[in-house]
């Protein structure tokens, strides 16, 4: 179902307001694949990741009426349901989530072996660069957005006092941001 | 807070990220909605996190795009299963058929004007039965999540308590200034002494509030009180050290205190 149809973020929004399945299908096209990128640094089990992706695809079209543009961009409300759902399953699972995300260097390695992108050269070089963060800006936010961890979660892993996570996590989203922005 | 101390905070980033509190979060629209440079820097965080997880996409298998718009097509389907049009039954034969053919259409066409109906009307209520059963577990959770954070917060703030022996005492006004109240929060660990004057009467110009610990029955200067700061006139602060006292107290001297106190007391606590 590839559509060669291309929807501006207001657009798409509007359309899968209006149940349009086209629409959707194109925001699956576009967004499936990083959001099961998150999925698959929470969860090992492929196939339970692939149940997460599917049913968080069901909730983004169900709870589509809960977007609010004003509270920011469509992608953002989306990886945080999609993670939010993922933390739900693997508690309910009984998981542990502290297994996946180390705070060793070779987390990193350990899963770009698992990544089978199809994604353009850019996408490859980008990885190495982000990869190239200092490993203590690294570790933060991959405990945030691929670990799920709150505030206080974060500041017990790393070992700081709570009220240094946020800057800390202002430092290195400021660095991936040189990252993005330079290329 | 400025918008360039709100955007060097980091507290964006931790809202984009899914981060903040209920009440930090409506802070933050709040904020955002009178400063655009506030809501550029939101865009631009989310921005490099899309950007961020964009790099970092897994494809996942085909089958799950075509599972998913199974799921999402048959539920769909499921309410647009019609109702057949009732069949009416002719015992006799009429006189003229054409009559007979002219009612059979008004009546499929009535029916088919009421099955239409219906089945719109039917589409809504299923609609908005699914919609309240959503917003039911949706506050069903949110319940459960809020009493979870504030039993988190009743254990941190006992632990507190405990780690730091934390002593309030209230200072009670004497009888001649029954309105005053003074209340004390005394480190017993170490020994500091933090004093909230909100219930004191205004001190008269050239006067001012002076703190006493009393130690083996004799009053020990404990430091002045500030009351003069504009905006907030009375805020918590912090006096003299006490390693013991019997009471607490609080007169009202001269401008900058006297060793011993000479003014009238207004507040004290015994321990």
């Amino acid at each position: 179902m590839a559509n060669s149809e291309q929807y501006s973020e207001e657009e798409l929004v509007m359309q899968i307001r209006a149940r349009n399945q086209q629409a959707f299908s194109y925001l699956y096209d576009h967004y499936a694949g990083a959001l099961n990128g998150v999925i698959c640094r929470m969860v090992d089990e492929p196939r339970l990741a692939e149940d997460i992706l599917q049913e968080a695809f069901v909730k983004i079209w169900n709870n589509f009426d809960y977007y609010d543009s004003s509270k920011g961009r469509l992608f953002t409300w989306m990886v945080n349901l999609t993670r939010n759902l993922t933390i739900d399953t693997l508690r309910s699972k009984s998981y542990k989530k502290a297994a996946k995300i180390s705070g060793d260097e070779n987390s990193v390695i350990n899963y770009q072996d698992i990544v089978h992108t199809s994604d353009k050269m850019d996408a490859i070089g980008l990885r190495k660069q982000v990869a190239g963060l200092k490993p203590e800006h690294q570790h933060v936010i991959d405990l945030a957005y691929f670990g799920g961890y709150t505030q206080e979660e974060i500041a017990k892993e790393i070992g700081i006092p709570v009220g240094t996570v946020k800057t800390r996590m202002r430092a290195a989203i400021s660095a991936l941001r040189k990252i993005f922005d330079h290329k | 807070m400025e918008p360039k101390e709100i955007i060097s905070s980091g507290l964006l980033e931790m809202y984009v990220l899914g981060l903040t509190t209920e009440r930090e979060s409506a802070e933050i629209r709040a904020y955002s909605a009178l400063h655009p440079e506030i809501m550029a820097e939101i865009t631009a965080i989310e921005n490099c996190l899309e950007h961020h997880a964009m790099v970092h996409s897994v494809n996942p298998a085909a089958q799950v795009k075509e599972k998913l718009f199974d799921t999402i097509v048959k539920r769909s389907a499921n309410v647009t299963e019609q109702t057949k049009a009732p069949v009416v039954p002719i015992h006799k034969p009429f006189t003229s058929w054409k009559y007979v053919a002219a009612a059979c259409i008004a009546l499929l066409l009535g029916s088919i004007f009421f099955n239409y109906t219906y089945y719109n009307k039917y589409r809504e209520a299923g609609n908005s039965i699914s919609l309240l059963e959503k917003e039911k577990t949706d506050l069903a959770l949110q319940l459960n999540t809020q009493q979870q954070l504030a039993a988190a917060m009743k254990k941190e703030d006992d632990e507190m308590r405990n780690k730091w022996k934390i002593e309030p005492v209230v200072l009670n006004g004497m009888p001649d200034a029954s309105d005053s109240k003074a209340k004390i929060l005394w480190m017993k660990n170490s020994g500091d002494v933090y004093i909230d004057p909100a219930n004191l009467p205004d001190a008269p110009d050239g006067m001012q509030y002076q703190f006493w610990g009393i130690v083996d029955g004799k009053p020990v200067d404990g430091g002045m009180i500030i009351t003069t700061t504009k905006e907030d006139k009375y805020r918590i602060q912090k006096m003299k050290s006490f390693g013991r006292a019997e009471a607490f107290a609080v007169t009202l001297e001269t401008m900058g205190g006297n060793p011993q106190p000479k003014g009238k007391m207004y507040v004290m606590g015994k321990m």
